[in-house]
């Protein structure tokens, strides 16, 4: 008996080890890639924060005014990096929990390149003034459909993948991994259809940018965060996920309420009265499945808390789980009627993208990227020190931009609906926040130096060769990922580890 | 769960809203009715509120410098918001010269542009109606709207900040569009140069771009001069009776 299930394991390791290989490529490409792309983000994103404040700086540049400098920094973050750490986690899970090992890493080494290719032309075309002048779709018209045939070609292996993988348990993390897969073509296609092919009522085109860029985050990049989050939680802390049918309930609840969401930023503009209240609603609602979620992550690895302190991977993934159930709640509070007059065009909504795209999904993607570069790479990450910065200031930086953003906002925003103040008061007002966002992008901008220092190491395979994962405390007593081993042995409890 | 319940429910939730949500309200707005004045008041037939200026060309050049980060060209009915309070943001209150043109911004407003620029944030006031205010603003300053656009886009800390229709003696954290500006040789005689300090022998032009951008920033007013606004869209009837 004993000598089946050491043989087994053994084939299973090998598995995982041929799927790693095959993916090895593709993977390190898009993360790399993406960790440079967020670099260049958080540098725009510190230009554009200092600009709202000090007009002055950097003036001399015609092409890094505000405004411009704004959508290349939001494109960036979106599209340069939040897009692409989501096809590294993509295909690396889907293959892992679909056991299958990929072979079509050439065309999506390729097609990874063509996406860098759009992007890059993208934000090249924003910054030259030539975007599509569009809010929130700011890239010029005929990037769209390149980003599109690429994503096309990067996501297509996993869905076959899941297809032929052999009949068994379909995981949570799979459900959102496929559902993220089939939204994101459906939205991206309407929206570039709507906006830039059909010819429609300006408002309503307005309105369907709107939309857009909120799916985009709820049916895209938040599924691809809770699905790292389902994947990672049990196999770190080596227990089952807490609840099934809590687990089920956030899932749907999210694929109800995420399609109505967007057009709350419209409220009060001549389109359809119902749409804003739709997606008004639709973000208060929100709370439900936040709730769901992170009471079901959380008391996964509750009892285990040594093992989240320890673990880079688990640190990330439980701190973007919380963050998350803050967007919920904030969510809620801010998409209120009386609330929304405020906050409706205040900096409160650029607080809340960024807890989105930087709180719940950067920080759930780099617990991923913490667990999976090391079983690429065959290497171990080299610096507990660089990985413990990175955490920290990761932290106070996305903590501090939404506190000086929100409050900021909700104090702006109320300024300008009280008329008997004149307007300019209140932008000045508003513009202290402003110095509090810039001083957190510049945390967060070392944060990404330690970061993408890091995973450059990394790629050129300077980790260190060692069987034991770089745990955030000073020696080896005990490893939560189960005995030591080969790099490979230690990512599920196997029969080997459950003693 | 099965496999085809999975993925029915995940048609089932998106491409309902996705109908109902995005591809019926596109469809219905493509061929909206004119508002129209009510029938046996002084005016009658569609009530379009005139544009001039390069609106088309400007409002796309609008939209890629990014002005729509920081303004936003909308007047909020009052169940939204209080933007039509805001002096001259929403129209003209009644006065001699005219009736109450204050009013709710309606579909007609973004004639001729591809996107309406509803705008991200106000970190700058709403410029629904800044042709309007700016006329109105300068009366008798001897600058016209453009000239004072022109001079805002080169450098927004020439022109006093204004808001409200008051001149705030402080600055503007509008950021410069030199961009958008040639320097280039000064002759005698030149025309359209800004009355802006300049190296010597030399002059600031405006580009096309910033042309066109001023053009449509001018073009945007809420109101017909000296026209009532219809009834259906006027959210102060009785000032606007009174003042007739």
């Amino acid at each position: 008996m004993a000598e089946t299930t050491s043989i087994a394991d053994t084939q299973d390791i090998e598995l995982r080890a041929s799927i790693d290989r095959s993916l090895r490529h593709p993977v390190m490409f898009f993360f790399t890639s993406g960790a440079v792309w967020l670099a260049l983000a958080i540098v725009l994103g510190l230009v554009a924060s200092a600009k709202k404040h000090s007009p002055e700086f950097l003036e001399c540049f015609s092409f890094l005014d505000a405004g411009k400098v704004d959508a290349a920094h939001m494109s960036a973050l979106v599209y340069g990096w939040g897009a692409q750490a989501a096809f590294g986690m993509i295909i690396w899970f889907m293959a892992r929990l679909s056991r299958k090992t990929c072979t079509a890493s050439g065309t999506i080494l390729f097609a990874g390149h063509l996406w860098n290719f759009g992007v890059m032309v993208g934000v090249g075309f924003i910054l030259a003034g030539e975007g599509s002048g569009v809010a929130y779709m700011e890239f010029p018209m005929p990037v769209w459909p390149v980003l599109f045939f690429a994503f096309i070609l990067i996501t297509v292996w996993s869905l076959i993948q899941f297809q032929v993988r052999d009949a068994g348990h379909v995981y949570v993390s799979q459900w959102y991994l496929l559902a993220a897969m089939l939204w994101f073509p459906w939205v991206f296609i309407t929206a570039w259809f709507f906006v830039f092919v059909l010819d429609g009522n300006p408002v309503m085109v307005a309105g369907i940018a709107s939309w857009f860029k909120a799916t985009l985050f709820l049916l895209f990049f938040l599924p691809v965060a809770l699905a790292s989050a389902y994947y990672l939680a049990p196999k770190v802390t080596g227990g089952p996920v807490h609840s099934y049918n809590l687990a089920l309930f956030g899932f749907w609840a999210l694929a109800f309420l995420g399609p109505w969401a967007g057009m709350q930023k419209l409220m009060g503009a001549p389109i359809p009265q119902f749409l804003p209240y739709a997606g008004a609603a639709a973000m208060v609602l929100i709370l439900i499945p936040a709730i769901a979620v992170g009471v079901n992550i959380l008391k996964t690895v509750i009892g285990q808390t040594d093992v989240v302190a320890q673990s880079p991977s688990l640190r990330f993934t439980a701190f973007g789980v919380v963050a998350f159930v803050i967007f919920g709640v904030l969510s809620c509070g801010l998409h209120t009627t009386n609330a929304l007059k405020m906050v409706q065009f205040s900096y409160t909504g650029y607080g809340m993208d960024i807890l989105g795209l930087y709180g719940v999904f950067s920080l759930c993607a780099f617990g991923a990227i913490y667990f999976i570069v090391p079983r690429i790479t065959r290497r171990e990450w080299l610096s507990r020190r660089f990985i413990r910065w990175h955490y920290y200031l990761s932290l106070y930086g996305v903590a501090a931009i939404v506190v000086c953003a929100i409050v900021g906002g909700v104090m702006q925003g109320a300024g300008i609906e009280d008329v008997s103040q004149p307007f300019g008061t209140m932008s000045r007002f508003a513009s202290s926040y402003g110095w509090g966002v810039t001083l957190a992008w510049g945390f967060l901008l070392f944060a990404n130096l330690f970061f993408c220092l890091h995973l450059l190491l990394m790629w050129a395979r300077l980790g260190r060769r060692s069987s034991h994962p770089t745990l955030l405390k000073s020696h080896h007593a005990s490893n939560p990922h189960g005995p030591d081993g080969e790099v490979d042995n230690y990512d599920t409890p196997t029969a080997s580890s459950a003693h | 769960m099965t496999f085809k319940a999975f993925i029915f429910g995940l048609l089932a939730s998106f491409g309902f809203p996705w109908l109902v949500a995005v591809v019926i309200p596109f469809a219905k707005m493509r061929s909206l009715e004119p508002v129209k004045f009510a029938e046996g008041s002084d005016q009658s037939g569609p009530y379009i509120p005139a544009r001039d200026g390069r609106v088309t060309e400007g409002s796309k050049i609008y939209g890629q410098e990014g002005c729509a980060t920081c303004h936003t060209q909308v007047i909020r009915p009052t169940y939204a918001g209080n933007d039509i309070h805001r002096e001259g943001w929403a129209g003209l209150q009644a006065s001699l010269d005219n009736p109450d043109t204050r009013r709710a911004t309606f579909a007609n407003d973004f004639r001729g542009e591809k996107v309406a620029h509803i705008g991200m944030s106000r970190v700058g006031p709403d410029l629904a109606n800044l042709g309007r205010r700016l006329e109105t603003h300068l009366k008798g300053d001897g600058q016209t709207p453009l000239e004072w656009v022109m001079l805002h886009l080169y450098n927004p800390r020439s022109t006093p900040n204004y808001a409200d229709n008051q001149t705030i003696p402080d600055r503007s954290s509008c950021p410069s569009k030199n961009g958008l500006f040639n320097v280039v040789p000064d002759y005698q005689g030149r025309g359209g140069a800004l009355k802006v300090e300049a190296p010597e022998g030399k002059a600031v032009v405006p580009t096309d771009r910033a042309r066109a951008l001023a053009s449509y920033l001018v073009s945007l007013k809420k109101d017909m001069l000296n026209q009532p606004v219809p009834a259906s869209l006027n959210t102060n009837p009785k000032a606007a009776a009174s003042a007739k």
